[in-house]
């Protein structure tokens, strides 16, 4: 567990490097091409429009943004490495079903979550029947139309991010450092404290990073919950005052908020760097005591019940009641198709095209190098319906009109919009894996003489393979849920189920949408199910 | 090795695919294009009889009434739409303002009173709602009530639900209270609901109506439709409709309407007149007033029974276009008052 810095180790190895750095900007050039827009659109904002814009809005925006970020981020560290810790660290009847009960949060749209909250808390709802049970009739059940509302959804429909990657690190990480300590003296507390957290780091920095990115370019449960963030307000002032422009400025000082953090949370990361050894001893987990058994089924319990079994729950009762009222038609299948269908095409191909940005950094680690992998972040920190946007005017503009005039209104729009979203995610679980890569294994089968291209297929992405199941299945997952930038972008009699379940919402038919988030989570299950086998091998 | 089969045919779904991406842009050429900013429970069942009755068939492309007209907007001659539907009046006029659609001939538009159409006929409201308050029953005091005016009261605070000042309906209500009030005077009304809301507002009328029936609030402020809504699933509500700003001089209740045009660069304007026509026709203006309680804009066609009869109370006299055409005025105020 040495660090080592890379440069030097990288160079001798470089499988035609004009290529992959060609691939890899080309990669790069496509993900920039909604920051190209934005850049381009804010770029004819007269001072004074901005002037304008700064004194109205951005100040508020701001501290309305960064503390449900915050927010968020607390949450989820609590929860997300609370709930690995235990997991990872004791034994106990269920372990298998409580993980799987905290992966599955996460096919949960945050819109649907606002939305099935919303319903639960009303007075004569599950949630404020029980309120009103323990704090008497007179108390008003919580409103979630604030900061610590938004937060609480958000932190809910989050943390299993934070838990996957802290419990991938504890599982990775040695029980005989655990032991050390223990050995000479520590508590159990202290241990988790002074042994465990500090390595956890770069798992914890991983996880809150794609929860604070997400809770930036959020767009459905602020939406819902009508908390004024910047994504929120980008939108209304895109949408229903059509002016573009002061959209555009708002993003780009929404996308240099979100860079710098990601900046800031690189250079945590990048002083350490783990190679995997290849050896790790099993060790039979402790069993857990009585008590102990008690007090981590009442945690899991109640996180697991708040952040799934509760919603889910609520979207059984209603799609029985869609179902015996008959309002499940044919149509509805063909929506959970198309939604299946998109996922999976743009999965794929992010995760192909996420690999030369990552292989290029992995090997350069240069400026030039870690420029690409930055960009290619551009698409998740921008709000959907920017993105959207920047690919509507790109693709109608006149050259792509005189190059592929079939591309507007095709899927391979939506495609594309999707696949530049959530293209870093591709990109982050990919490169995690990579930087495990011992270079002298690449360097073993360049030296028996494989090519460059028979090196990367026979060596490096079977080592890799781990990382890009689990890139396929982030990026599945998201597109999955997306809903801004489909909204827009779709072909014209092309629905997918948040389309649709956003559609019967919006109007107020809340319940219609029961069976189409029913069918989003059953659906993402063989998805995950994936990643968790993928894992284990 | 049953490992490699699987993979195998991964790849050539993904294949399979990738082939389909041109593909799918297809709509069938003779298929007619509606970009529909409402529900497809309420537009659909219209939508249905005008097929079985041409043979023309409907692609209905739904989604919120401003998205749609950005996009209208961005796509210019490129539009595959032929059809517009909005939820509201103000986005219809903003439309004809940027000159995306294009007016439809006399003999359709003129079916429509003059105050729910543009002008140029360039759009026509199709079915209207009132916005109205929503009272507890069992409240006197709330029952009462005779103006919008009154809710700014501090009595009511606590006990006043409204929705977000986003709400395209809420802005559409305000447009028209600054027609009649002006602007200082609005200002001051803002400025008490604010108050009385204590920083809640809702996101959903519903549930300012189901506030209401349970006695947690006393006055909301709602489309009347949503009164019925709730009547229907529970006819014991003790809510009842309280039509605000009535008698001489007064006011009267602000309306709004949701309504369509045929944008400028359809392909099939033809089709497209034709279907709106179907939406003006007596058995159109019916259905789409049945779908969700709402009031025909064609005269003559009633309402469903238990909706207060149009004509028999006053309704605030502003052509619909201006709610289109004084939108960013309102949305101004709105935000200076910091209404959230």
């Amino acid at each position: 567990m040495n660090s080592q810095p890379s440069a030097t180790v990288g160079r001798v190895n470089l499988p035609r490097p004009n290529f992959l750095a060609l691939s890899a900007l080309l990669v790069v050039l496509m993900a920039a091409i909604p920051l190209l827009f934005v850049i381009h659109s804010s770029g004819q904002l007269g001072s004074e429009q901005w002037a304008r814009l700064w004194s109205a809005r951005v100040v508020s925006l701001l501290f309305n943004t960064l503390s449900l970020a915050v927010l968020v981020a607390i949450g989820c560290f609590v929860l997300g490495v609370s709930c690995a810790w235990f997991v990872t660290r004791r034994d106990f009847p269920g372990r298998t079903l409580a993980v799987w009960l905290l992966v599955l949060p996460l096919t949960i749209p945050t819109y649907v979550f606002a939305h099935i909250y919303t319903e639960l808390l009303k007075h004569d709802g599950w949630l404020g029947s029980v309120w009103h049970g323990i704090f008497g009739a007179d108390t008003p059940t919580p409103d979630l139309s604030n900061v610590w509302g938004c937060a609480f959804i958000l932190a809910l429909a989050g943390f299993s991010y934070v838990f996957l990657l802290v419990r991938g690190a504890l599982q990775q990480s040695t029980l005989a450092m655990d032991e050390a300590a223990r050995i000479h003296g520590a508590a159990p507390w202290q241990v988790f404290l002074r042994v465990n957290l500090p390595m956890l780091r770069p798992a914890i920095a991983a996880g809150l990073a794609v929860v604070t990115l997400h809770v930036l370019s959020d767009f459905g449960a602020v939406s819902m919950l009508r908390y004024q963030t910047f994504t929120l307000s980008i939108y209304s002032q895109m949408s229903s005052r059509f002016d573009y422009q002061g959209a555009a400025g708002l993003s780009l000082i929404l996308v240099s908020l979100s860079l710098s953090f990601l900046l800031i949370e690189r250079f945590f990361r990048q002083r350490q760097r783990y190679y995997a050894t290849g050896y790790r001893r099993e060790r039979a987990l402790k069993v857990a005591r009585g008590w102990e058994r008690w007090v981590i089924w009442s945690w899991l319990g109640l996180v697991t019940v708040l952040a799934f079994v509760l919603p889910v729950s609520w979207m059984i009762v209603w799609s029985w009641e869609a179902w015996r009222l008959g309002d499940i038609g044919n149509e509805f299948w063909g929506y959970a198709f198309n939604s299946g269908l998109v996922s999976f095409i743009a999965a794929t191909l992010a995760v192909i095209l996420a690999l030369p940005v990552g292989l290029y950094h992995t090997k350069r680690q240069n400026f030039l190098s870690h420029s690409f992998v930055q960009l290619s972040n551009v698409g998740f920190v921008l709000p959907g319906p920017v993105v959207a946007l920047g690919i509507i005017v790109f693709v109608l503009s006149g050259f792509m009109q005189q190059s592929m005039p079939w591309l507007y209104g095709s899927f391979a729009a939506l495609v594309m919009a999707v696949v530049i979203r959530f293209l870093p995610l591709a990109v982050q679980s990919q490169e995690a894996a990579m930087q495990q890569l011992k270079p002298s294994i690449e360097q073993a089968g360049r030296v028996l003489g494989a090519g460059p291209l028979e090196n990367l297929w026979r060596v490096t992405i079977p080592m890799i393979r781990g990382g890009m199941i689990s890139a396929w299945v982030l990026v599945f997952i998201d597109v999955l849920k997306e809903l801004p930038a489909t909204l827009i972008l779709r072909p014209i009699g092309f629905d997918t189920l948040p389309v649709r379940i956003w559609i019967e919402a919006s109007e107020e038919m809340l319940k219609l949408a029961a069976p189409a988030a029913l069918v989003l989570v059953v659906g993402t299950f063989p998805a995950i199910w994936v990643m968790m086998r993928g894992e284990k091998t | 090795m049953p490992g490699n089969t699987l993979k195998r045919r991964c790849i050539w779904l993904f294949v399979g695919g990738l082939t389909l991406l041109p593909g799918f842009a297809a709509v069938a050429a003779d298929e007619l294009v509606v970009y529909s900013g409402r529900s497809d429970k309420f537009v659909k069942p219209v939508v249905e009889a005008f097929s079985a009755k041409t043979g023309i068939k409907v692609v209905l492309h739904t989604a919120e009434s401003t998205a749609l007209l950005n996009k209208l907007r961005l796509e210019g001659a490129k539009t595959p739409a032929d059809v517009f539907i909005s939820n509201d009046a103000g986005n219809l006029q903003v439309g004809s303002d940027m000159g995306l659609f294009k007016p439809l001939p006399k003999e359709i538009g003129d079916v429509i009173p003059a105050n729910y159409r543009a002008a140029d006929n360039s759009w026509i409201g199709l079915s209207a709602r009132a916005r109205v308050l929503v009272v507890n029953k069992n409240n006197a005091d709330a029952m009462a009530i005779k103006s919008v005016w009154d809710i700014a009261d501090p009595k009511w605070k606590g006990k006043l639900g409204v929705t977000s000042a986003t709400n395209e309906s809420f802005i559409a209500g305000m447009t028209v209270y600054l027609q009649s009030w002006g602007e200082a005077k609005t200002k001051q009304w803002l400025a008490g609901i604010k108050d009385n809301a204590e920083g809640r507002v809702f996101s959903k009328h519903s549930a300012i109506v189901s506030d209401v029936a349970a006695g947690k609030l006393a006055v909301g402020l709602v489309n009347h439709y949503y009164i019925f809504r709730h009547l229907a699933e529970h006819p014991d509500a003790p809510v009842a409709i309280l039509l605000p700003d009535q008698g001489e001089g007064a006011m009267g209740v602000a309306w709004n309407v949701a309504g369509a045009a045929v944008p400028k660069n359809s392909a099939k304007a033809e089709q497209a007149q034709q279907l709106m026509a179907f939406f003006v026709s007596a058995e159109g203006q019916r259905m789409f007033a049945e779908a969700n309680s709402e009031y025909p804009t064609r005269e003559g066609v009633p309402a469903a029974d238990e909706v207060p009869a149009a004509g028999s109370y006053r309704v605030a006299p502003v052509p619909m276009a201006e709610l289109g055409k004084q939108r960013n005025a309102t949305v101004d105020l709105i935000e200076s008052a910091g209404m959230p």
